[in-house]
């Protein structure tokens, strides 16, 4: 079976666009939740979301559906530290995932806004490619000549780690010997938020936008919804080592599970099967895990259910736990590609992002949290959970940099 | 309008979508040699239906092929319109 190298990340969010910028924000416990400013919310109940910073969208073409373009943002700054055009692998063997958990809610959004409100009788002839859910992994696909096994992977905010960990699993098995693997998402369109305040699980703080979402913490009141993307570019382990390009990190075991429960009330036995698949796909035991970036999303009903099912697997075993997404908010479909590559980034740095705004954890949520600080640490194995709406449940285990140099072959 | 303020007109509307050298876009002008690909042109009718407030039917819009074509199709359809 192929080992599975991490070779280029790049990765786009609130908290801006490329890696110095993310492990910048994410070591000072920077929030970058703020108003939104890409549209007119005078009208929203909820005001704020951890929008792309407006400067940060220079570069690809308009003609693509913003999430399509956070996608070749991040592939564009992965494959770079890759040194991708360099990289010895036919194009046939190189293949695309990216997932998403909405698509081009830009394109449909302003088409339907077009025909429902402005009467309009016709909408954009590209309205139907910028929208679908594949348009991404195509615009990837084309960028960079992939020819290989490429298709978009859907389960709402796990799509993304499913992407990741579906690449892997393609490379180990020999199906293909490079994969650009992440995810993309930009839900911040008015429709979208008038379904979410539907909901009624967005924290709403426009007045303290940063101070919004507070995952475990006693007075949590929901999530905050943001857009980005991040991609990694994966790669035959042998192959990387072969052609000497630094090697970032390894996708050590991916576990995926559904609850088969209810849609949208997370189950802590799916989550924990999915964490416990994690941890023997790589082929470890529960302690040599060193840090979980948790789903965290701040609802009440994920943290709670969350915690839950850490302590099934871990036990006694009081493993280091943050929410990033009490930073760069909730991106969607993104968020496990964003989470996986930050905490690569940061972890390769030597620390742990916490989860800020957590001043009062809630005794619901009695982990062993990097509250409000980063911890200095250096740390061999990290697990990032993933649960989306629907039951779908993926955690992605990643070895770091250090560890996955050392690791000998057979391993 | 005339078939000259006409063509002045697409030439700006079809340039707004493809990068391509005016002198290029004749009555002539095969688009799909201008590198006009098929999706491009869905997007130059669309623009060009939005701008002169006209609807162009997919008989008629099949049937171009060349840069004198479109100016034809609106042409058919603007002194209607107005």
């Amino acid at each position: 079976m192929n080992r599975v190298a991490i070779t280029g990340i790049g990765i786009v969010s609130a908290l801006g666009r490329g890696s110095d910028a993310t492990v910048d924000a994410l070591r000072a416990g920077r929030s970058g939740v703020r108003r939104i400013t890409s549209f007119d919310t005078a009208d929203l109940n909820c005001q704020i979301a951890g929008e792309v910073p407006a400067f940060e969208l220079e570069g690809p073409p308009r003609a693509h559906d913003r999430f399509t373009r956070f996608a070749l943002m991040a592939s564009a700054e992965a494959a770079g530290q890759g040194d991708f055009r360099a990289i010895g692998i036919a194009p046939e063997r190189v293949g695309v995932l990216i997932g998403t958990g909405l698509g081009g809610c830009e394109t449909l959004d302003a088409s339907y806004r077009r025909i429902y409100r402005e009467n309009a009788t016709r909408v954009a002839p590209t309205a139907i490619a910028s929208a679908m859910y594949n348009a991404a992994t195509s615009a990837v696909a084309t960028t960079f000549g992939a020819r290989g096994v490429s298709y978009a992977v859907v389960s709402a905010c796990a799509s993304s780690a499913h992407a990741i960990g579906l690449a892997a699993q393609t490379i180990r098995a020999g199906s293909a010997d490079a994969m650009f693997a992440g995810g993309a998402d930009a839900p911040l369109t008015y429709g979208i938020i008038r379904g979410w305040e539907g909901m009624r699980v967005l924290a709403v703080d426009n007045e303290n936008p940063e101070r919004a979402c507070r995952p475990f913490s006693a007075d949590r009141r929901g999530l905050v919804l943001a857009e980005g993307a991040a991609v990694l570019l994966l790669e035959n382990f042998e192959n990387a080592r072969r052609r000497g390009h630094p090697i970032l990190g390894e996708i050590a075991g991916f576990g995926s599970t559904s609850d088969a429960g209810h849609i949208t009330d997370p189950s802590a036995d799916g989550a924990a099967r999915a964490i416990s698949m994690a941890i023997a796909d790589a082929r470890v035991g529960p302690d040599a895990v060193g840090y979980i970036n948790a789903h965290g999303t701040a609802t009440i009903a994920n943290d709670a259910t969350e915690t839950k099912a850490i302590k099934a697997v871990f036990g006694a075993y009081a493993v280091p736990v943050s929410s990033t997404k009490s930073m760069h908010g909730h991106a969607m479909g993104a968020s496990g590609a964003i989470e996986i590559a930050g905490s690569l980034l940061a972890l390769n740095d030597g620390f742990l992002p916490p989860t800020i705004n957590l001043e009062r954890p809630d005794p619901a949520c009695n982990l062993h949290h990097i509250a409000n600080e980063a911890a200095e640490r250096q740390v061999d194995l990290f697990l990032s959970n993933s649960f989306g709406f629907g039951g779908m449940n993926a955690v992605v285990a990643v070895r770091t940099a250090v560890a996955a140099n050392l690791l000998p072959n057979e391993g | 309008m005339t078939r000259s303020e006409i063509a002045q007109t697409l030439i700006t509307l079809v340039r707004k979508e493809k990068d391509i050298a005016e002198n290029l876009l004749t009555p002539d002008t095969v688009l799909a040699d201008a590198g006009i690909d098929s999706l491009d042109s869905l997007t130059i009718l669309f623009a060009i239906e939005e701008h002169f407030k006209i609807s162009i039917s997919d008989t008629r819009a099949r049937a171009i092929r060349t840069f004198g074509d479109m100016i034809d199709a609106v042409a058919e359809l603007v002194p209607a319109a107005q």
